[in-house]
């Protein structure tokens, strides 16, 4: 396998704070979709990787306009005009370029800046520098990148998980991730380590030169009518990227540019590159369709019908890579066939995205939680760990029917007082009879509880204390029942 | 959604799909788990059909279950309540199930959508459901080629499946806790299926899993008397 590393792209990196706050809002789109212009004039290339940042190769562009500070003060100067306040980043390759451009003081989201590794930047190399007051660029030298990287914390990687777990290994910064050897961490994590690995010691996240395709692997959608609502599309859009994945990973590749091209029905185009550092998935693909369409101008939305719609949109994967392996179905996870996810759509398409759920089998005490419900099309995740313990779960066998919300119930002993737990978890009386939501009286045959449990007590709005029991009715049916603030609830059925 | 339609719907009661394998699970059926073979006309899950399960659960799961092993994706609709962790117990692949909680008004294009997706959908109707669209969704069931699952009623079913009597053991007076059920499933139905059968299984047994069981050591409607130690552990366990 060809394992030379490519010479290290020099990336410019142009990121708006102000608006990646306003990823989903339209005034934020259309003010994006003013700053790539902007940067356009002075780079044809630019790509666009997440609302208000955006990334093209420094390199050329850089000779032309009399070295790299020099270039990201004239793209400074042209979007401060716009109103806003770009920070500049240029460093070898994107992941550290961003981080350049992010600064330590605004990193967005779950990313955080902490601990004794803040980022000041290296002065020496001409930034961070303040340009007439609007913006900063901080350039980190060729060859820089992997020690700037090495002192910023695991947790600017994408993948939250991997984080937490190199954190809790002991591996806070990623410069102590690049210590140690890489066949070591793909050996223990997987792809998604490797990449990791790739990124932290500066390499950049392709394994292979990146390549444009050698056929057209282009899908396209139209739409007749035109379609004037941005959702439908955006919805056909997810089944559009899932087709061109289908198309690509029947060739063994994996696309990390994508253009998208929307053509309105008078005539109208709007086409961008959208860059991602890992693989685009398909939802992934769907959002920046979204977000794109609404940075386009306004004339779409209020226009008359039939001329303001969308008439086609097409998904060009501009540059692909071989796929390695990083395919979901390495994870265990269940490659959705085309078959699937259009039936699945169209149901959430009847009845809304919630409609449809996978479920997936989850930790926790209580039967309720021990399956969480994803909608259709997002990651399948457990909430809280499976593998864990979980005391004071029921064990045994699972029941059958597990009701969404604990049904009332009443429960009486044999002289018709209702059974009741004290607070130390003694019962009043043996369960003799069971009435559930007013359905007919059922004579209780065995029963066995009470097991209590305490959960959250730590946190008095989550507090919750019961008491669980199971019972066994005559007509052979058994119970699971649970004591709630002196009420009875059934939770489940086992049949 | 033309397709409902379009097809000729009058020839509901025929069985359909002639078996291309006379087999276990050739072509024709969708595999169960081995236990359940005998209790299904072609030891199987005849693609194109209707099978009427009186009420939803265990039983329900459990002809799923094997289908859903051997890698068909299954639609559970109109059945918010799906214990999915003792579905997983018995094979289904939690990763390869789709859900609709509520399908609501729109349930026979629902189903007809997931047809088209799933090999095998289970279906609670909100409803009952008139003569037409029962004839309809069979058509299209039969175009498709896959197996639907109703809980409840069915005139048109093939095969209706049902748990007459059903006894738990593992849990006494105030100790113990569920550990194996013990149940009796009879089935019948129409044509190749209108001989009555009926099979004593573990529904489940103390693993998880489902295995035949003999009717002699069942212990119907009185608690079973293991060796004490088991008594024991089971109390500490609980």
């Amino acid at each position: 396998m060809n394992t030379i590393q490519p010479e290290a792209a020099r990336i410019m990196v142009v990121c708006c704070p102000q608006l990646c706050g306003l990823a989903d809002t339209r005034a934020g789109a259309q003010m994006f979709d003013q700053v790539l212009a902007a940067v356009t004039r002075f780079c044809p290339g630019v790509e666009a990787v997440e609302p208000g940042i955006c990334a093209f190769g420094a390199r050329g562009p850089a000779r032309y306009f009399g070295g790299e500070t020099a270039l990201a003060r004239k793209i400074i100067a042209a979007v401060a005009d716009i109103g806003l306040e770009p920070r500049v980043g240029v460093a070898d390759g994107l992941f550290a370029a961003r981080l350049a451009a992010q600064g330590p003081d605004r990193v967005r989201g779950p990313r955080r800046v902490g601990g004794p590794g803040q980022v000041r930047g290296p002065r020496q190399a001409g930034g961070p520098g303040q340009v007439r007051g609007l913006g900063w660029v901080r350039v980190i030298p060729p060859g820089g990148s992997a020690e700037f990287l090495a002192r910023h914390p695991v947790s600017v990687l994408a993948e939250q998980d991997l984080a937490g777990l190199l954190n809790r290994l002991g591996l806070r910064t990623l410069g102590d991730l690049a210590a140690l050897p890489f066949g070591d961490v793909a050996g223990r994590f997987g792809a998604a380590g490797e990449a990791a690995h790739r990124l932290a010691s500066g390499h950049g996240f392709l394994p292979l030169a990146v390549r444009p395709p050698a056929e057209d692997l282009s899908v396209i959608q139209e739409f007749d009518p035109p379609e004037a609502l941005a959702e439908p599309v955006v919805f056909a859009a997810k089944a559009l990227a899932e087709r061109m994945h289908e198309g690509l990973a029947a060739r063994g590749l994996s696309c990390v540019r994508v253009q998208v091209r929307a053509v309105w029905a008078d005539g109208r185009e709007s086409r961008r590159l959208w860059r991602h550092d890992g693989f685009l998935s398909a939802a992934a693909v769907a959002d920046r369709v979204r977000w794109q369409l609404d940075g386009a101008p306004p004339a779409a939305h209020d226009g008359e019908p039939g001329t303001g719609g969308i008439a086609i949109l097409r998904l060009v994967p501009d540059q692909v890579v071989r796929a390695t392996g990083h395919q979901l179905a390495l994870w265990g996870e269940a490659v959705v066939s085309d078959r699937v996810a259009r039936a699945a759509m169209r149901v959430q398409a009847m009845l809304g995205h919630e409609s449809v759920l996978r479920p997936v089998p989850d930790g926790g005490r209580n039967v309720g939680e021990q399956v969480t419900h994803v909608p259709f099309g997002e990651k399948r995740e457990p909430r809280r760990a499976v593998a864990q313990p979980w005391p004071g779960r029921i064990m045994g066998a699972a029941p059958g029917v597990v009701y969404p919300y604990g049904r009332e119930a009443e429960v009486t002993d044999d002289e018709g007082r209702a059974v009741t737990v004290t607070g130390r978890c003694v019962i009043s009386g043996e369960p003799a009879h069971l009435v559930i939501d007013g359905e007919p009286m059922r004579h209780v045959t065995g029963w066995a509880g009470p097991w209590p449990l305490s959960e959250r007590w730590w946190d008095p709005v989550a507090a919750r204390r019961r008491a669980r029991f199971q019972l066994l009715t005559v007509d052979g049916r058994a119970w699971l029942a649970a004591v709630q603030d002196g009420r009875w609830l059934i939770e489940a059925g086992y049949w | 959604m033309g397709r409902m339609g379009s097809a000729p719907a009058a020839i509901r009661p025929v069985p359909v799909g002639v078996p291309e394998f006379p087999g276990v699970s050739g072509a024709g059926t969708l595999p169960v788990l081995p236990v359940l073979r005998e209790l299904l006309p072609r030891g199987g899950l005849a693609r194109g059909s209707v099978l009427a399960v009186a009420e939803f659960g265990l039983l329900c799961l459990a002809l799923v279950a094997g289908a859903s092993a051997d890698g068909a994706w299954c639609g559970i609709a109109g059945v918010p309540e799906a214990g999915v962790l003792a579905a997983a117990g018995l094979g289904l692949d939690a990763e390869r199930t789709l859900l609709v909680p509520d399908p609501g008004d729109a349930w026979p294009q629902v189903v007809a959508s997931l047809l088209d997706g799933c090999e095998l959908v289970v279906l609670r109707p909100p409803a009952q459901a008139p003569a037409q669209v029962r004839q309809r969704l069979e058509a299209t069931l039969r175009r498709r080629r896959g197996v639907l699952l109703v809980t409840g009623d069915w005139p048109g079913a093939q095969v209706r499946l049902r748990v007459i009597t059903q006894g738990w053991t593992g849990l006494g007076d105030g100790h113990g806790r569920l550990r194996a059920c013990c149940a009796e499933v009879m089935a019948d139905g129409r044509g190749e299926a209108a001989l009555t059968r009926t099979r004593w299984l573990w529904l489940p047994a103390e693993d998880g899993s489902i295995t035949a069981a003999d009717p002699a050591d069942v212990p119907i409607a009185d608690i079973p008397a293991p060796e004490p130690g088991r008594v024991l552990r089971a109390v500490s366990g609980g």
